[in-house]
């Protein structure tokens, strides 16, 4: 861990995006998940209007405005509104974390996300395979074996060049750690040495998010941003 | 290189209290008075007025990333036969100091010697992008026009002289240093991505309250997505005209 990043950050620690988006950088701190196994599905579910709000707030308006809308029912996602703009918005939960983070299993993560139309061909599939996987009842090591053998046998596309999304919800609950949340933008790549994006240094803007650790060949890269979707300022990291 | 319409108001507030000072490392000897003056420059200057102090051109040229990362960067500096390594690296990250003439070929700031740009390209794009700045510079050098500038480097990427950006292309220009010229000042601190322009895709840039901005300058076939991020690269916060 880059400790120089966090000591002036205590009020704002990168720890409220660790559980759900780096949870790599936290694994070490709490052996003990408090969330050891998948809450009854009810917990996990939302009211549909404020599941479509708070997907579309990931994004800027002017962007989510026009956007695919997803909602998570019992049997999957399932389009709530549909889009012309090619960008799909949905509210991911937590076993959207790599199968080591703390909170895969906490129903209260909401992680609002607007894929763009690369990453909704191509990284959204995943979000769709977990959910069937998680839905179906299995465990997380079924669900990140079963994510590996998917892309292994081409269930799952592959990655499109400029696959990226925003996650700019002042609404987002991503962790139960800090402030809970971090508006930030994310960029989906082939695996690269997190050093040839100058991740994880100090005072560099860019972090390495292991999301896909072990299930599929997509390195993940965080960049924080200033404001919020809706324009108003964001703590600073 | 970004056009910067982000900035707008706000910037060219922050510019007039900025710029005098900022445009400071460049072309120390020249009369700083047209620099404050939108398309005060339609010709080249005399080569002086571009070359820089070799020490103050490394400086400002790691200032554009993290001491972290720039500090083990290779450093060019721009003598008066084109760029030249000042410094070797060993992280494969280039940190430079482009000039005007990396602006879009129809910017009015394009000859401006004010304007210096710092920026520290990744390994992939000092291979596949960092060309593009040797090719435009040896063209100054030569004294080419714009036009036959614009010619020279259409003509490369058509033949392929000139590469595409490689995958995962991206740049650091966190300089609290930067000028982009008397309309936006040093504007935000910001990444900068490269593609491909027939992979030209949706990042849902230059929305309103979209932190993301896209330009594509003729003839070059690439896509460049800037991203602003909140601090300079020593840490400090960006201030007013972030988004």
């Amino acid at each position: 861990m880059n400790s120089n990043r966090f000591v002036p950050l205590a009020a704002f620690s990168l720890a409220l995006i660790l559980a759900f988006a780096v949870p790599g950088r936290l694994a070490g701190q709490d052996n003990k998940t408090p969330y050891p196994s998948m809450a009854p599905l009810e917990q996990y579910l939302m009211h549909r209007d404020a599941e479509i709000a708070l997907a579309r707030s990931a994004a800027p308006e002017s962007i989510s405005h026009d956007a695919t809308v997803l909602v998570l029912g019992r049997h999957g996602y399932e389009i709530a509104v549909e889009g012309k703009n090619g960008f799909v918005c949905a509210v991911e939960r937590g076993w959207m974390s790599p199968a080591d983070a703390p909170q895969f299993w906490n129903p209260n993560i909401r992680g609002s996300i607007c894929f763009n139309p690369p990453a909704a061909r191509s990284v959204l599939p995943v979000t769709y395979k977990r959910t069937e996987m998680v839905l179906a009842g299995r465990t997380k090591a079924e669900i990140t074996d079963g994510n590996k053998t998917a892309f292994k046998r081409g269930e799952l596309p592959a990655l499109e060049p400029g696959a990226m999304s925003y996650m700019m919800s002042k609404e987002a609950y991503l962790t139960d750690d800090g402030d809970h949340n971090l508006a930030h933008l994310m960029f989906y790549t082939p695996p690269l040495d997190g050093k040839v994006w100058g991740a994880d240094l100090p005072k560099s803007p860019v972090m390495l998010n292991p999301q896909f650790k072990g299930a599929q060949p997509i390195d993940v890269f965080i960049v924080p941003v200033g404001r919020w979707s809706d324009g108003t300022p964001a703590p600073v990291m | 290189m970004m056009n910067g319409k982000k900035f707008g108001a706000i910037g060219f507030l922050i510019f007039a209290l900025v710029f005098p000072f900022a445009a400071l490392p460049l072309s120390q000897g020249q009369d700083t008075h047209n620099r404050d003056k939108p398309g005060a420059y339609p010709e080249m200057s005399p080569l002086e007025h571009y070359l820089m102090d070799r020490n103050a051109e490394i400086a400002l040229a790691r200032s554009a990333a993290p001491e972290a990362l720039s500090r083990d960067a290779t450093i060019l500096v721009l003598g008066r036969h084109g760029y030249e390594t000042a410094l070797a690296g060993k992280n494969s990250f280039v940190c430079v100091v482009e000039r005007s003439w990396m602006l879009a070929f129809d910017d009015s700031e394009f000859w401006n010697p004010g304007v210096g740009l710092p920026l520290c390209q990744n390994p992939p794009a000092a291979r596949s992008h960092l060309p593009l700045t040797f090719k435009t510079t040896e063209l100054v050098l030569a004294r080419r026009s714009r036009k036959q500038m614009f010619d020279s480097i259409k003509a490369a990427f058509d033949q392929k002289e000139l590469p595409m950006p490689e995958h995962g292309s991206m740049c650091y220009m966190m300089s609290k240093q930067q000028n982009f010229g008397p309309k936006f000042g040093k504007a935000d601190p910001h990444l900068m991505f490269w593609f491909p322009q027939p992979d030209h895709m949706a990042w849902g840039a230059d929305m309103p309250d979209s932190p993301v901005d896209v330009h594509q300058y003729s003839p070059q076939p690439i896509t460049e997505f800037t991203m602003s991020v909140a601090k300079w690269s020593d840490g400090t916060v960006a201030g007013a005209n972030q988004r």
